[in-house]
């Protein structure tokens, strides 16, 4: 009987999350204020207060969204961008997590580069892309380069914080039960991190899509930067805020898949609810 | 009657054990014998190092003075021939409660199907049957306590330590542990330590009772029960010997500072 009872809480509660979401006052809040700025700022742009050469207007933007979705134009400049953030990532996860380890698990490590990496991590990244152009050039790997410093630093120092703070008394119990160290990491060690981990994969997705953006505008101009800025220089504002809105929306998927993934590796830690 | 036949011989050896944190001194000058099948109780105030002790014995922090032997060889450092029951529990909380349960097991490397028949066995033994995949989060705290006895009896050591193992328990649960606990003790010859701050489980789960001083621990005074195996615990609560000794405990912890008259039953053995 109390075997598939997490189950069947999970289930009650599912459904009590949207029951209560349906009766939470802050969904309408959110709905309304909404309604209230774009409504308010298509309402400025139909009637001509917002002069299309310096702005534009939601209706305007969601045509020229369109347009360029169907010219196929922002679909390959989507593409573009994407191979520097993917590659970015790719370069930025595994290597910050290494890092992090490393640097929370031997303390000579840690003392050999924690001052090149904490004087990164407050260093503004933006600051380091006209170095980085000068010696590994202004194309794919520079602006690669670019991204996975943006990307790379709080994963680095979440897993070093994740190491750090692994429980001593569990520690003890490894220790008590005569674990070897590959049991250790894998019973204590990396179950510890992976929420520590998961927090600064959500930080690092936002930074890398900053990083993106200032790789194409700083360096060889492509992808959605290009094409934003290329029709902004040609006053056409409505093209140009499209790609930003694209930005906008990859942004916020990728936060919603790291909160998922949050969830998912957390369940142990909620108590069931009755 | 001897608390063991076969085991006369230590299974358990502390000589003089000293311990500091920095200045602190916490133990002074403990010599215990454990014998093969003997449970040591042992109670003494809040803070007088009793954690430390088990600690000392499991090989988990090293004392400056003295040392600890198992079955005549120096500990120094955890073996899987002794289990500890931790004071704060020390399950996994992202492992579910058979898998907490196993942990030892696993960390034996014994084969799965080993491993699934002891914690099945030993969850039962505790009343948990039914939660094995629940987190310990969604355990309550005597739910959890028995989790880590459970953990550790599934290892099956030769040598117990147990930390305040039934402090969260209801009186119930406590009781039909205890039993479970004797009777284990019988099927399976264990050295047991068990610390609690209960007199009356002290002396109903003890061969031998041991009373500790306040900060540095020191020992105060031990005496057997002479209870015996196969006891019957609600027979033993109804006797004079057991009266008369628990009197005696609680006037000696109630003041730390004057031994209490001697026991007349005890004398007279
Ligand atoms: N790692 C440590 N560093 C410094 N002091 C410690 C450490 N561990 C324990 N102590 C101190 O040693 C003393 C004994 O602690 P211990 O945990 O052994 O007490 P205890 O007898 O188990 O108490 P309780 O009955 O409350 O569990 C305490 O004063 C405690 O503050
Ligand atoms: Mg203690």
């Amino acid at each position: 009987m109390a075997t598939d009872a997490p189950a069947a809480a999970g289930v009650t509660t599912d459904e009590k999350a949207l029951w209560e979401r349906i009766k939470e006052p802050a969904i309408y809040v959110r709905l309304i204020s909404l309604a209230v700025v774009i409504g308010g700022w298509e309402l400025m742009g139909q009637t001509g207060n917002i002069d299309p050469v310096t702005f534009s207007y939601p209706s305007a933007i969601s045509v020229a969204f369109w347009d360029l979705i169907a010219s196929g134009k922002m679909v390959s400049a989507a593409y573009e961008s994407s191979q520097i953030l993917v590659a970015g990532l790719l370069i930025a996860i595994p290597l910050g997590i290494v890092l992090g380890i490393l640097m929370g698990r031997f303390q000579t490590f840690e003392y050999a580069v924690d001052t090149y990496v904490f004087a990164l991590y407050a260093t503004p990244v933006v600051a380091l892309a006209f170095p980085i152009a000068m010696v590994l050039g202004v194309d794919f790997v520079g602006k690669t380069t670019i991204v996975v410093f943006f990307a790379i630093m709080p994963i680095i120092v979440n897993v070093y914080h994740g190491v750090r703070n692994v429980d001593l008394s569990l520690l003890e119990v490894t220790r008590s039960f005569c674990s070897t160290e590959s049991q250790r990491w894998r019973d204590l060690i990396f179950p510890s991190v992976v929420p520590y981990l998961v927090a600064g994969l959500g930080l690092a997705c936002g930074r890398a899509l900053v990083g993106m953006v200032v790789a194409e505008f700083l360096m060889s101009i492509s992808g959605l930067g290009a094409l934003s800025q290329d029709y902004i220089a040609d006053l056409e504002l409505d093209k140009g805020l499209a790609p930003v809105v694209l930005l906008m929306i990859v942004g916020i998927a990728l936060t919603k898949v790291v909160n998922i993934c949050e969830t998912k590796f957390s369940s142990w830690r909620v108590r069931q609810e009755s | 009657m001897s608390s063991s036949d076969n085991g006369t011989n230590p299974t358990l050896r502390l000589q003089g054990v000293g311990k500091w944190f920095g200045s602190l001194q916490v133990l002074d000058g403990i010599d215990i014998d454990v014998k093969t099948q003997e449970i040591l109780t042992v109670l003494g105030p809040s803070g007088c190092g009793k954690t430390t002790l088990l600690r000392i014995v499991n090989g988990l922090i090293f004392c400056e003075r003295g040392k600890v032997s198992f079955k005549g060889e120096v500990v120094d450092g955890p073996r899987p021939e002794m289990a500890m029951v931790f004071q704060n529990f020390g399950l996994f909380p992202w492992k579910r409660l058979d898998q907490n349960i196993g942990y030892a097991l696993r960390i034996q490397g014994k084969a799965q199907s080993e491993i699934d028949r002891l914690v099945s066995h030993y969850t039962e033994l505790v009343g948990l049957g039914g939660f094995e995949a629940n987190y310990p989060a969604q355990l309550s705290g005597g739910m959890q306590q028995r989790a880590g006895l459970a953990r550790a009896l599934a290892a099956q050591p030769d040598v117990l330590l147990m930390d305040e193992p039934f402090g969260a328990l209801d009186a119930l649960t406590r009781e039909t542990l205890q039993e479970e606990l004797l009777r284990i003790n019988e099927a399976e010859p264990k050295a047991m330590i068990f610390i609690t701050h209960s007199i009356d489980e002290a002396l109903l789960l003890g061969d031998r009772v041991l009373v500790m001083t306040p900060r540095p621990g020191r020992i105060r005074f031990q005496f057997e029960t002479g209870f015996g195996r196969g006891r019957d615990l609600e027979e033993i609560r109804g006797g004079k010997r057991f009266q008369a000794m628990r009197h005696y405990l609680w006037e000696a912890m109630r003041n730390p500072e004057v031994e209490p008259e001697p026991i007349p039953e005890l004398a007279s053995e």
